[in-house]
């Protein structure tokens, strides 16, 4: 993988307080989830990354660059915190004029990329509005918006879907969806709401009490907990010599039939050996399958499980 | 370092700042100060005195000695320290600009607001005085020295409480102690510890151009007072852009 960020050892504490513990991670192109709890160490994370605190003991690097007292390393960064902190008297376009300013843009150059980045993020007709009058949705969009202005490569985005409400967090996933496959932007996004990551990205990393306890893509991660029962919904006809096929398997742990007849819950300790085997189990038992869809893939279940 | 970038950064950060700190509610603390200078110094001008020596005791008591030290600690003290606590300053410390420049947008823009404050309130307090008294050549030859020296007084303690706002949590405790213990008290003390006051080097500068009330009785070179307060002020300002960008701000 070629890395935009790679950390190694990352520890970072405040006094007796521990924010990232011996923390590892690579992080490649593309859309990236941190997911874990509240107090995991998510925000201490992009803290790092922005350099706006320095780690402890380990190493930290953003495009090959160490992030502290490197702000010009910014230039290649946007982030948006999880809070709120957009100044209510300023209107949307005084506010991304002030940020365009302090990324020394100027003139035509900044009132043109603040219009596009407000059709971007669909703020166009609310610009001229005082931001305190904002819903929390509409600052969310603001918010992303300042971290665009300046066109970076990489956006750092705080969980930004947090107290949104249902129809604003639908537009901010396909907006931070469309800003990766539409505007190429590589987009770290945290969450504590794991299903929200998992309409993002499959590519997450887990945290949990400051370290990383798993990376990758969901399924791989799925597959490194061989201990953990895998449960799987097959939907088709003529499920019952399947079911007596499954049974004989060591893999499986349980089947469950549907009153229907038309659906099996079968839970397996090595869902690999279960994915290799079910085309031939398939043929011999004639039935006919419709669906097979793994119920653990959903990223609820992989995170309870990971963090116990 | 690239210049034109760092003025534009810089000049955004002192417009943006100085309007931040203009729209903050405390203008009706300003607005309250001027209202009561207006009529202390008018109702002062009332009485059978020398108008002069007494309007410029005034000004020295009121704008030199107490309000402008006290406007200058609450604005500069919480000016960066606010904005850290309300973690509003994470659109300044994420963008490129060198967090030291930063410091110095901060340090622009609250000088230029904090002298128009000052001014503004002192002008109020003159007009006052000398509507009631009677206006004259010789007392606008009084008003312009005191402004002049309001405006640095304006620059030098604006460099010593927005640099101790960015390295101290309750920088208002240190200011207070500065203001009424150092400079009103351990400062009347007769010697040479008086000329270790920003408000001594100021009479002193002041007393080279008025010839009106006590403050013409104060003895010095204006030279050195202003030196003094140069390099104070150079001196505050490189520590608070040096610890602004060593500042850890989560």
């Amino acid at each position: 993988m070629n890395a935009i960020v790679s950390v190694r050892g990352l520890s970072k504490w405040y006094g007796k307080v521990i924010g990232l513990n011996n923390f590892n991670i690579d992080i490649g192109k593309g859309i990236t989830g941190i997911v874990g709890p509240n107090g995991s160490g998510k925000s201490t994370f992009f803290k790092l990354l922005t350099g706006n605190i320095k780690a402890n003991t380990g190493h930290l690097s953003v495009f090959g660059e160490d992030p502290w007292r490197n702000p010009a390393q910014l230039m290649r960064i946007g982030f948006c915190p999880d809070y709120d902190f957009l100044p209510g008297e300023l209107t949307g376009r005084e506010y991304l004029r002030f940020v365009g300013g302090i990324h020394a843009m100027s003139g035509n150059a900044l009132a043109t990329r603040a219009d596009e980045v407000l059709g971007i993020v669909n703020m166009k007709e609310a610009a001229d509005r005082r931001m305190g009058g904002y819903s929390k949705g509409m600052r969310q969009r603001l918010k992303i918006a300042g971290c665009l202005l300046h066109n970076p490569p990489l956006l750092l985005l705080d969980e930004p879907l947090t107290g949104t409400d249902p129809v604003a967090r639908k537009d901010l996933i396909d907006l931070i969806l469309r800003l990766h496959q539409d505007h190429g932007h590589d987009i770290i996004v945290s969450s504590h709401v794991l299903h929200e990551v998992e309409r993002l990205t499959r590519n997450i990393a887990i945290i949990y009490k400051g370290r990383a306890v798993a990376t990758g893509d969901l399924t791989e991660i799925r597959m490194l907990m061989s201990g953990h029962p895998h449960n799987i919904i097959i939907e088709g006809q003529n499920l019952n010599a399947l079911v007596k096929l499954l049974i004989d398997q060591r893999y499986t742990v349980s089947v469950e039939m549907s009153k229907s007849r038309e659906g099996l819950k079968v839970q397996v300790d090595d869902p690999e050996q279960f994915f290799d085997s079910l085309p031939r189990l398939i043929k011999e038992s004639g039935c006919e399958l419709q669906t097979v869809h793994s119920l653990d893939d959903n990223l609820e279940s992989v995170f309870k499980y990971l963090v116990g | 370092m690239d210049t034109r970038r760092t003025l534009i950064e810089l000049r955004t950060m002192v417009v943006f700042s100085a309007r931040k700190l203009i729209l903050n509610r405390r203008w009706i603390l300003v607005l309250a100060v001027a209202v009561l200078v207006g009529g202390l110094m008018g109702y002062s001008a009332t009485l059978e005195v020398d108008h002069l020596s007494y309007a410029s005791d005034l000004l020295n008591l009121l704008f030199l000695t107490f309000f402008l030290p006290i406007f200058a600690l609450i604005y500069g003290a919480s000016m960066i320290r606010n904005e850290i606590d309300d973690r509003s300053i994470v659109q300044v410390i994420t963008s490129p600009m060198d967090r030291r420049a930063s410091f110095i947008g901060y340090f622009l823009a609250l000088t230029i607001v904090l002298s128009l404050m000052i001014i503004i309130t002192a002008i109020v307090g003159w007009s006052s005085y000398f509507i009631v008294a009677g206006i004259s050549l010789d007392a606008v030859d009084l008003l312009l020295p005191y402004l002049l020296v309001l405006v640095l007084g304006s620059v030098a303690y604006s460099s010593i409480f927005l640099t101790s706002g960015v390295i101290l949590r309750q920088p208002i405790y240190l200011g207070l102690f500065y203001i009424f213990i150092w400079e009103g008290f351990v400062g009347s003390i007769p010697g040479a510890i008086a000329d270790m006051t920003v408000r001594h080097q100021l009479q002193v500068i002041a007393a080279h151009w008025i010839e009106y009330g006590d403050i013409s009785y104060v003895t010095g070179d204006a030279l050195v007072s202003a030196m003094a307060l140069v390099v104070l002020t150079m001196v505050m300002v490189l520590i608070g852009a040096f610890a602004f960008r060593e500042k850890e701000i989560s």
